[in-house]
């Protein structure tokens, strides 16, 4: 999902625009943006509700800082440092209030209707492996297998060499494909999932 | 397993269909699909204060003061200069200057008494006492 386009204006343009307060331009960035952050936001938090709080006040504390981005036209990879560093903050906090384990969605600012048990199923079975794999791994397969970026996207945004978004992408893939090998009747739920 | 290795780091094929498939099921969206609407307009809701600081407090600089007399200077000026050529090309005489003298343009406009035959009509201060 490559979201850029010759048609729509370019993050610097955008990012200039909003320096102004124009509403639409940042609405535009978020838009583009919401998705590969709360995936960023949920590789560190691993934790629905922690991943949407972590990803809206990204955009909140980026609009307060919007002079401060050095380079409009790379506002993604600064956006996702943001994310990242607001994630961590989370889960330190989170840790040291040692805080029970909530049902999920009881802390979710935007309600989500319940799923088929199914699907919550393997949800919670690749949150287990996820959390099993080191953090720029889970960043990684995210943005490219569950948000489409490509490699020199992902290499881009998250300030890595190509070399080592693909060994990343590879040892991910690898490490998910065996967790969700070992657990029993998971092609059905992916079908589910589908 | 080489195989695998190769096709994963080398080139970019992609998403894997079938880990995509079951990753989907992390997107929010999944099962609710006005769930990232609402999350562009929690946000929009959040920023609507700053954004407004912003708009407020968009001041004017010394570029955009130029640039606005340059937009009423320039068409301004090239409307003069196009009477100007016009007038000039119509070589309409607009009056002839008449060749006149240093000495009679002084004593030509000058009319009335000189300056010591007033003089010798008025009583000065210091005669009075």
């Amino acid at each position: 999902m490559s979201i850029i386009t010759s048609e729509t204006p370019s993050d610097a343009e955008l990012v200039r625009r909003a320096r102004k307060g124009e509403e639409v331009a940042f609405g535009l960035l978020v838009r583009r943006y919401q998705r590969p952050a709360y995936a960023v936001a949920l590789s560190v938090t691993n934790r629905h509700e922690d991943a949407e709080d972590a990803a809206q006040e990204s955009f909140l504390v980026a609009l307060d800082r919007l002079d401060e981005c050095r380079s409009p036209e790379r506002f993604g990879g600064w956006l996702m440092t943001i994310v990242r560093n607001r994630s961590k903050n989370l889960v330190r906090r989170e840790s040291l209030r040692d805080m029970d384990e909530l049902p999920p969605g009881t802390r979710s600012r935007i309600p989500t209707p319940d799923r088929t048990a199914e699907a919550a199923e393997l949800r919670g079975m690749l949150r287990q492996a996820l959390g099993e794999l080191p953090e720029v791994q889970r960043q990684v397969v995210l943005l490219h297998d569950l948000e489409g970026w490509k490699h020199r996207e992902i290499a881009d945004r998250l300030d890595l060499p190509c070399g080592t978004v693909r060994s990343h992408l590879h040892f991910a893939r690898k490490a998910l494909r065996a967790a969700l090998r070992k657990v029993p009747g998971i092609p059905d739920l992916m079908r589910v999932a589908q | 397993m080489r195989r695998i290795h190769e096709s994963d780091a080398t080139v970019d094929s992609g998403r894997d269909p079938e880990l995509a498939a079951a990753l989907a099921v992390l997107d929010p969206a999944s099962g609710d699909p006005n769930y990232w609407f609402r999350f562009g307009s929690w946000v929009l809701s959040g920023a609507a204060r700053e954004l407004s600081r912003r708009r407020l407090g968009a001041r004017l600089t010394v570029g955009d003061v130029l640039e606005s007399w340059a937009r009423a200077l320039v068409p301004t000026a090239a409307l003069v200069a196009a009477l100007a050529a016009m007038l000039l090309l119509r070589g309409d005489p607009v009056g002839e200057a008449l060749p006149i003298g240093v000495e009679e343009l002084l004593v030509s406009e000058i009319e009335g008494s000189t300056i010591p035959a007033r003089i010798s009509n008025v009583t000065f201060a210091a005669e009075g006492f």
